[in-house]
């Protein structure tokens, strides 16, 4: 039985075993870095990211791919900005953006699916769209006085005299574990994965394949824009130029998290390890201090390497084997 | 009698390349409405000069690395290191041009060879440990990035060297060097992959690469293969930029250039997942997206906004792909037909 | 069987692989770090610095300024570089909380943004201290000091220099600098305040070259082949445009500097050998060497001293007459 549950899940163990492996090693070769403090950023530093990511795992799972989520949390930011200050009432703003990310998602999702578009194109037009329509609002950067902001700001759960759990890092705990639920315990989540196997295979099995993409389109466009008001607490400010880059950091968290690109094959908790892995990577690199703009790229290259080759050898157990 | 023209048509139609020539087509026609002058062509000196030509010129950093991108993606992969490969291969080449006052052919010769080892590990990881092309290459690009800062130091550099210059800026015959050089890569690469069984073997790996691999075809070796030609495309891409701009800055050459050259690609015709590919169709879709940033420049757009008309130019292109659309706009035709008689 | 010993082979593969990558880390930390294991009377000052990334050589030469200070001083320098982006700063600076810094210089990517952090460098009693940038806050006290150029200044020195070399009258491409960036909005702002009174300057185009010289190239070339004879000056965000504005010129068979005036900002040294060159006619000075300024007030800060809220770094402009004779002091 302990076997089994070994080889169903090697990909995840896997990468959980060499992200411990890594954080444990940094550990012993920096002071300080083992501590509730460091752990605690890398939840609340990488907070945006990691729900972007889980957004973008259904898509990918379903082989599918959303370049636009870095412009639409841009767009969501100045957005929210723009509207509090002109006394629109937070929560109204934030609602707002929220349905306006995935109505956008939503969109594209139609798009794809009526009209049997490629994914990486429709979102690609979507990624420009919602960036220049975030400059269309405002070039400048907002910064956003309301107390309300500055209450969620405050707001924090104490752990130790020195670090407190903030309402950022809850956000993306509460949106991971509400999509592992989603992922593995819903219709919607096996449908996602259907889908991914083989989308024929899936239709012809009366699965409601159009529905389910549509849906999967509209959750990534809400995470997006969920990640846009995570990144507005972050800053206190929104800015049009904000997540530039961002999708390709998603992608990057949910692929080395185990999700393959071409569907069907993932776990969300990949993706929650991937973001961590990428956000120790680059605490790592700031302890260290003494590399160069040069080194410090060579190192989080070098470092990723070591991660994806170790998980790939390790999970290229026997049970993968014949297929080699 | 009505049967003639529509079995044309149709032919046409069956053609993968009528849609980014069609979208291409809209773009030229949007011109010549608005903006005349876009096609003013006259010689300088026995060189060609003009709007056309410049989009020419500058769509062929685009085109060489579309083409290399093409073979990658037809096996079912991508490369999202080539913008670094780029930056590598310039900051070496400028380095060594001022530095060891080596000449074009040492500089060339330096200049593959640093591609060839990037495409060997590029295609390494991929093709025989196993990891997923997007990852792989996503390392490199992080990776790439840093090795060519570290090889000026972050600062930029001059090209003096003659031969890279005329790469860049050179004409032959009148015509732009780098369109003949673009040209003659396609040429070749068309021919090798067409002629040869190579394009075959390429298009069976994306297709289903453990059938191709019982069918006898060496699938993996086909995989490192597109991975180094890849690499090249992006060396000679780098000579190309830097003789025409005459600078290296190792931070921003080839940044962001990965997502031209597969929008081209896809643009193009040839689809993500792999399998038929279409060298032609992503000539076309660099030079699509050319034109489309030409024309906003000339039309005044402010820059800041400007991806919203091309959000909307690469949508349009893409609903002309679409069969579904067609259907749905054939059928209305032939209803207002049928309300007219 | 002998599958069972081959994927065992692999994962010590594996484990072997680690270990030496690792040891690769950590000895580049040794490397560099012997120098701090002499004794010195007194603790060793560790001073965490946030960089924007390495996207030009002005940016390059900052970093190297701040280096190169630290090591003067024999302070420790935790160098941390964003690749441009402002969740990595915040990163950063959080990495430098928790390292137990004794201050933070910061090289702000974006004006706004930064109250939530700096407010947890404030609570964990770490002064900061911004360079080149200027940040807004509702609360001052968030930050030390801020040691910076005025970017509309520049731009309106730019404008005014133009407006008089042409006698007030010009028609004039703008290359701009990458959309939503502070220093390409405050440039643009203070050049257009610069030539306001002039009604015979026009701006008759105006495109992004994102502060690179290649982009500038493409751009320049595009519009000149729109505009033609129209244009007698380029003004550029920064002096990588110009360049590629330059050679854009001389492809189109015209003489930078003479048939089109071109004026830029920053004061690079390939900028300076432009204009000895005859092609660029002038340039604003934007300074990078901020290294000096900003350790003094770290240790003024450190030692409770009072410091001014804003010092704005006086930047001069430079024309062809003078730009040989400076030459040899542009190390950047």
């Amino acid at each position: 039985m302990r076997q089994f549950f070994i080889r169903k899940n090697l990909p995840i163990l896997a990468t959980a075993a060499v992200l411990v492996l890594l954080f444990g090693t940094f550990s012993l070769l920096f002071p300080n870095f083992l501590s509730l403090r460091v752990i605690a950023n890398l939840f609340t530093n990488n907070a945006h990211v990691g729900v972007i990511a889980v957004g973008m795992t259904f898509v990918i799972l379903s082989g599918g791919i959303d370049l636009s989520v870095g412009s639409v949390l841009g767009f969501t930011t100045i957005f929210v900005a723009t509207l509090i200050n002109h006394e629109v009432p937070p929560v109204v703003a934030i609602g707002l953006a929220l349905v306006v990310g995935s109505a956008f998602g939503a969109g594209m999702g139609a798009v794809i699916q009526v009209y049997q578009l490629p994914p990486f194109l429709v979102t690609l037009a979507g990624m420009f769209l919602a960036r220049g329509l975030a400059f269309v609002v405002s070039a400048q950067s907002l910064e956003i006085k309301h107390g309300f902001y500055g209450a969620v700001i405050d707001f924090g759960i104490p752990l130790t005299e020195q670090v407190t759990l903030r309402a950022t890092s809850g956000i993306f705990v509460a949106v991971f574990l509400a999509a592992l639920c989603l992922a593995h315990f819903s219709r919607f989540g096996r449908n996602v994965y259907a889908i991914g196997g083989n989308a024929s295979s899936a239709l012809l099995m009366g699965l409601p394949v159009a529905r389910t993409r549509i849906w999967i389109y509209t959750l990534s466009g809400f995470c997006a824009a969920l990640g846009g008001i995570v990144f507005t607490f972050q800053t206190q400010s929104g800015n049009a130029t904000n997540g530039l880059g961002l999708e390709l950091d998603a992608i990057a968290a949910v692929v080395i998290g185990g999700t393959l690109l071409s569907g069907g094959v993932g776990y969300v908790a990949g993706t929650m390890m991937g973001v961590l892995i990428y956000g120790t990577i680059l605490t790592a690199i700031s302890f260290h201090g003494q590399l160069d703009s040069s080194w410090q790229r060579i190192a989080i290259g070098g470092l990723l390497l070591v991660f994806i080759v170790i998980q790939r050898l390790l999970t290229r157990a026997p049970a993968f084997g014949r297929s080699n | 009698m009505s049967n003639a023209p529509a079995s044309i048509v149709s032919r046409l139609a069956q053609s993968r390349l009528i849609w980014p020539l069609a979208g291409l087509a809209l773009l030229l026609l949007f011109n010549l409405v608005f903006d005349r002058a876009f096609f003013d062509l006259s010689t300088r000196d026995g060189n060609l000069y003009g709007p056309i030509i410049t989009v020419l010129r500058l769509a062929v950093k685009v085109m060489l690395l579309a083409m290399g991108m093409t073979l990658v993606i037809a096996t079912g992969g991508v490369d999202l290191s080539v913008g670094s490969v780029m930056a590598i291969v310039g900051a070496l080449v400028a380095f060594l041009a001022e530095r060891a006052q080596l000449g074009f052919p040492g500089l060339l010769a330096v200049g593959l060879a640093a591609a060839l080892i990037v495409g060997l590990f590029n295609g390494a990881l991929v093709a025989y440990i196993g990891i997923q092309p997007i990852v792989a290459t996503l390392i490199m690009m992080v990776l790439g990035r840093g090795v060519a800062l570290s090889i000026t130091g972050g600062m930029p550099v001059r090209i003096e060297d003659a031969g890279v210059l005329f790469l860049g800026r050179g004409f032959i015959a009148g015509v732009p060097v780098q369109i003949i050089l673009v040209l003659v890569v396609f040429l070749l690469t068309a021919l090798a992959c067409r002629k040869t069984a190579i394009g075959l073997f390429v298009e069976a790996v994306g297709d289903n690469e453990v059938a191709s691999r019982l069918s006898g075809v060496n699938a993996r070796g086909i995989k490192l293969l597109t991975y180094i030609f890849c690499a090249v495309c992006a060396a000679l891409a780098a000579l190309v930029s830097i003789g025409d701009v005459g600078r290296v800055e190792p931070d921003r050459l080839g940044q962001m250039l990965e997502l031209d050259a597969i929008t081209a690609v896809v643009v193009g015709g040839t689809v993500l997942t792999g399998g038929r590919f279409t060298l032609t169709g992503s000539l076309i879709g660099a030079l699509l997206i050319q034109t489309l940033t030409m024309t906003l420049v000339r039309q005044g757009m402010p820059s800041d906004v400007a991806p919203v008309p091309k959000a909307l130019v690469i949508l349009a292109v893409c609903l002309l792909q679409s069969a579904r659309l067609r259907a749905q706009l054939a059928a209305l035709f032939s209803k207002s037909r049928r309300a007219v008689s | 069987m002998k599958h069972r010993n081959s994927s065992l082979g692999i994962r010590w593969t594996a484990l072997a692989l680690l270990a030496a990558m690792l040891a690769a880390f950590t000895g580049c930390k040794q490397e560099s770090s012997t120098g701090t294991d002499t004794p010195r009377p007194g603790k060793k000052l560790v001073v965490g610095f946030a960089q924007v990334g390495a996207e030009s050589d002005w940016r390059v030469a900052e970093t190297k300024s701040i280096k190169d200070e630290a090591a003067k001083r024999g302070i420790e320098l935790k160098f941390s570089d964003a690749q441009g982006k402002v969740e990595n700063q915040i990163t950063a600076i959080r990495s430098f909380i928790a390292q137990g810094v004794d201050a933070i210089i910061l090289a702000p990517k974006v004006e706004t943004g930064w109250e939530p952090v700096l407010k947890e460098a404030k609570a964990a009693k770490i002064p900061v201290v911004l360079v080149d940038r200027g940040i807004s806050v509702s609360d001052d006290s968030l930050f030390a000091t801020l040691i910076a150029s005025d970017f509309v200044a520049e731009g309106k020195m730019a404008g005014e220099w133009l407006a008089k070399k042409t006698g007030g009258k010009a028609k004039i491409i703008e290359l701009e600098g990458s959309p939503g960036a502070a220093p390409a909005i405050d440039r643009k702002k203070g050049f257009a305040a610069g030539i306001s009174a002039f009604p015979e300057m026009k701006i008759i185009a105006a495109q992004s070259g994102d502060f690179e010289t290649g982009k500038g190239k493409e751009v320049t070339e595009t519009l000149l082949q729109q505009f033609g004879k129209e244009v007698t000056a380029i003004y550029a965000h920064n002096d990588n445009m110009a360049l590629g504005a330059i050679e854009a010129i001389k492809a189109a068979g015209k003489k930078p500097g003479q048939d089109i005036l071109v004026v830029s900002i920053d004061a690079v040294k390939a900028a300076f050998q432009a204009m000895v060159a005859g092609e660029l006619n002038c340039t604003v000075e934007c300074n990078p060497l901020l290294g000096p300024a900003a350790f003094d007030a770290v240790e003024q800060a450190l030692k409770g001293g009072t410091l001014p809220k804003k010092t704005v770094v006086q930047d001069r402009v430079f024309e062809q007459s003078g730009a040989a004779a400076e030459l040899p002091n542009r190390k950047y």
